[in-house]
């Protein structure tokens, strides 16, 4: 059997259907015995966005997969799951079909291509887990066999993941991102011997209702078009081999914005807006052909509101993006002087392209990016190196109190690379402790109990919000912190938040305590010290 | 004869300034286009209400005066021919003095040999307040208009002003101060330090984390400058933080020892500038 583009599909359909069946057991695999971590939820999220492609072979196929994936990824295992299927996509480039050492070639550049994703690559995760699959599946003699190889591998990886990371071990689980690498594999696998539930392939992106309305016989155009279309370039009009796609891109930097610009293979993928479609489309038939073209008048009210956001301000120097969760904390990071708040945290991670869309309505040469949250991170990232239209800087805080306290530290007038040092020192002089209440037995304390936790580690456990809160400043030593916040979570009650204001104040003379309505979800109190 | 002025910005109330003869000229406050006029529109300035009001999220406004109400303060003085000394906030925060100088120049001119002279603060609420103070301990011991100037040319620089605010989005948007940290945002918990230059202007020196070491830094800053503290009044103002004024002033006497420690709620004018729970202190220095 050689894999074709229909094929291709298929199979990653099949991936992502045998995933939607397990996503939340793996998304019960967490590390600390609360709801904090949503892998399951966020890897078939990502899968999701790559069962909508099309293409004629498989390189075109594997390609719009991976463009697909690229903007839809959520949390650090979508983002790397998204980068290994963009790493297969390389491996597939310029061919129609493959066989089993096609695929193992295509494997080893995706194993590649994951590992880059992180800048630190960690062992014990669902890297380990695809690199020991892909070698286990080395030396295959057909897809078939590859494949039976390659999830057995992977089981028997997935198994030996505690063994490397001592958090699983602790936890009593395996790593959850490659428990949804496995899933996804063992989909395939079935959809390869056609016996997979194949996931309906009509879930399209949600076609809002467009109201014609709003724009009339008497309408003038302000916002212009968003233009996306595919450009197969040709071999009659450029040097394939030879031709510098930027070029293009350079160009269309002059005609619109927003732009976002890949070139994979023949292929190139384009989102730009413009107030003359014709004109970027003409010019683009010299260098190729059209796949696909979409335009769509902005003014109409399905980007309505994002784009009067957008055009509301004109461009600006400096804008800033926050991910936060919960209508306090969006408040507090607005009041802050954010741009755009991205809804997001811990079991809520924004797709990559939640990223691009705020990137365009902030409208600024510069963005700095804040997003809060250690899976968030690396979306963040991804966004940043996909879109073209702002310099882009992610600063890598990794709790709301390092996100808060950098933007606190903020100084407008600083020279960029300044003030990217600034903030990011900043951020990592926070220490944060959270307090949420335990799902399931664990070392630390039985389910129901509340755990007061930093970093990594689970520093208490006590019967309720409060007291886990106090041990936990405890053990932070946090009466040496200049301001302590309190972010009192949706499930905090005002008089138990006050009561634990209170006590703290008592027992540290020598900072400002500050409690703040954050109304964040899952954790009760988030206590930041600075 | 001998008058003496003020206004309002300056933080003295009308029974301050009825105990030591100044006349007391009042600075508007507008909130929502309502124009209000401290002692003329109220009898007894409520500061903990007003500044609840800012709490709240608005945002006052402040005006000069006309030249036609300079001219109603002064004209009965200069009519009776007294001299006149008006002791005021400061020129360089406001264009309110060129309608002043417009009238008194008119007035002159209507009634001339009636002298009138200006002391400048360089400064405005706890600042002035310690100025205007001694100008009237002067005035009730009886000193002569030459000798009171003199005493202010060779003084009022050696007042000194420290202060921080709770929010910046109330100085960002009066945009009086300078060298204030551009930030994007209200600030939670960082506190900018700020003290009254030499040219009457506010000037930010960097930024505090935690009102604990923005009290101990306003604490240092009386250490390091002070000059015969104790033999002037200390000046703490706040914009409705009595306990944190009260806990400045404890933290200086523990210090330095028993202090004439005055506490004064900064008025409302002022106040829309500088927005609640600021503090500052106001002391006798070797230099600003």
């Amino acid at each position: 059997m050689t894999l074709n583009a229909d094929l291709y599909l298929n199979l990653i359909r099949g991936g992502a259907a045998r995933l939607a069946e397990n996503r939340q057991t793996i998304n019960d695999l967490n590390v600390f015995p609360i709801p904090d971590g949503d892998t399951g939820d966020n890897m078939y999220m990502t899968i999701e966005a790559g069962t909508h492609a099309a293409g004629e072979s498989l390189s075109e196929m594997a390609s719009a997969v991976s463009q697909g994936m690229l903007l839809g990824a959520r949390g650090n295992s979508g983002v790397i799951l998204s980068r290994m299927f963009a790493g297969l996509s390389k491996g597939f480039r310029n061919l129609e079909e493959a066989d089993a050492d096609h695929f193992v070639k295509a494997m080893r550049a995706a194993v590649e291509e994951a590992y880059q994703a992180v800048s630190r690559p960690v062992e014990g995760t669902i890297l380990t887990v695809l690199r020991e699959g892909v070698e286990a599946a080395a030396s295959s003699s057909s897809l078939e066999d590859f494949f039976d190889r390659l999830t057995a591998g992977m089981e028997s990886s997935l198994q030996r993941t505690p063994d490397l990371l001592d958090v699983l071990k602790k936890a009593g689980v395996v790593d959850s991102g490659g428990a949804g690498l496995l899933s996804i594999t063992e989909g395939m696998r079935d959809a390869l011997y056609g016996k997979s539930p194949v996931l309906a392939g009509s879930d399209q992106p949600s076609n809002a209702i467009v109201d014609f309305t709003s724009f009339t016989e008497d309408s003038v155009l302000e916002f212009g078009y968003c233009t996306e279309f595919l450009l197969r370039l040709q071999r009659c009009k450029v040097d394939l081999e030879n031709f510098d796609e930027t070029v293009i891109r350079d160009w269309l930097l002059e005609q619109g914005d927003s732009l976002v610009f890949f070139r994979d293979g023949s292929i190139v993928k384009v989102h730009v807006h413009t107030k003359d479609p014709g004109a970027i489309l003409s010019r683009c038939r010299e260098w190729g052909e059209f796949l696909s073209i979409k335009v769509e008048n902005m003014t109409l009210q399905h980007h309505e509101k994002r784009m009067d956001e957008r055009y509301k301000c004109a461009r600006k120097a400096l804008g800033i993006v926050s991910v936060a969760a919960g209508k306090g904390l969006s408040g507090i990071f607005s009041e802050m002087g954010t741009d755009v708040v991205i809804e997001g945290g811990q079991t809520m991670n924004p797709p990559v392209e939640k990223f691009l869309e705020a990137f365009d309505t902030v409208n600024a040469d510069v963005v700095l990016v804040f997003p809060n949250n250690s899976n968030i991170l690396l979306s963040a990232r991804q966004a940043a190196d996909l879109y073209k239209g702002s310099r882009i800087e992610v600063i890598p805080t990794k709790t709301l109190g390092e996100g808060y306290f950098a933007l606190a530290n903020l100084q407008a007038d600083e020279a960029v690379d300044d003030m990217v040092h600034t903030l990011t020192e900043a951020a990592s002089s926070v220490t944060t402790g959270l307090v949420s209440r335990a799902i399931r037995d664990s070392e630390a304390g039985a389910a129901g109990n509340y755990l007061g936790i930093s970093g990594k580690d689970i520093l208490c456990c006590a019967p309720n919000p409060r007291e886990a809160a106090l041990a936990l400043f405890d053990k932070l030593h946090a009466s040496s912190a200049d301001i302590i916040l309190i972010f009192a979570g949706a499930d905090a009650p005002e008089e138990e938040a006050e009561a634990l204001k209170s006590q703290i104040e008592s027992s540290c003379p020598l900072s400002e305590i500050i409690l703040l309505d954050g109304g964040q979800p899952v954790y009760n109190y988030i206590l930041v010290l600075c | 004869m001998l008058k003496i002025f003020t206004d309002t910005d300056t933080d003295l109330t009308p029974a301050e300034a009825a105990r030591f003869g100044f006349q007391l000229i009042s600075m508007p406050y507008s909130i929502d286009a309502k124009t209000t006029y401290p002692y003329v529109d109220f009898e007894t300035f409520d500061g903990h209400a007003f500044y609840d009001v800012l709490r709240s999220g608005v945002l006052p406004t402040t005006s000069a005066i006309s030249k036609e109400q300079y001219i109603n303060y002064f004209e009965p003085d200069f009519a009776a021919g007294n001299d006149i000394l008006y002791v005021h906030f400061s020129r360089a925060m406001t264009n309110t003095f060129d309608a002043m100088d417009q009238a008194v120049a008119e007035l002159k001119a209507r009634y001339p040999g009636v002298r009138f002279e200006e002391i400048d603060t360089k400064g405005i609420t706890p600042i002035s307040y310690g100025i205007v103070c001694e100008v009237g301990d002067l005035y009730l011991q009886g000193k002569t208009l030459d000798e009171i100037l003199a005493w202010a040319k060779e003084e009022v620089d050696h007042f000194a002003m420290y202060f921080f605010a709770d929010d910046l989005k109330f100085f960002r948007r009066s945009g009086r101060v300078s060298g204030l940290a551009a930030t994007m945002g209200t600030l939670i918990g960082i506190r900018p330090l700020i003290y009254m230059s030499q040219e009457g202007k506010m000037v930010s020196v960097g930024t505090v984390k935690g009102r604990p070491k923005a009290l101990q830094a306003l604490l240092d800053k009386v250490t390091e400058l002070g000059s015969e503290i104790e033999k002037h009044r200390i000046c703490i103002g706040h914009s409705d933080a009595p306990e944190i004024a009260h806990q400045l002033g404890a933290m200086i006497e523990e210090r330095f020892g028993k202090q004439n420690i005055v506490y004064v709620y900064v008025n409302p004018t002022a106040g829309s500038h500088c927005g609640p729970n600021g503090v500052g202190v106001c002391f006798h220095a070797k230099h600003r």
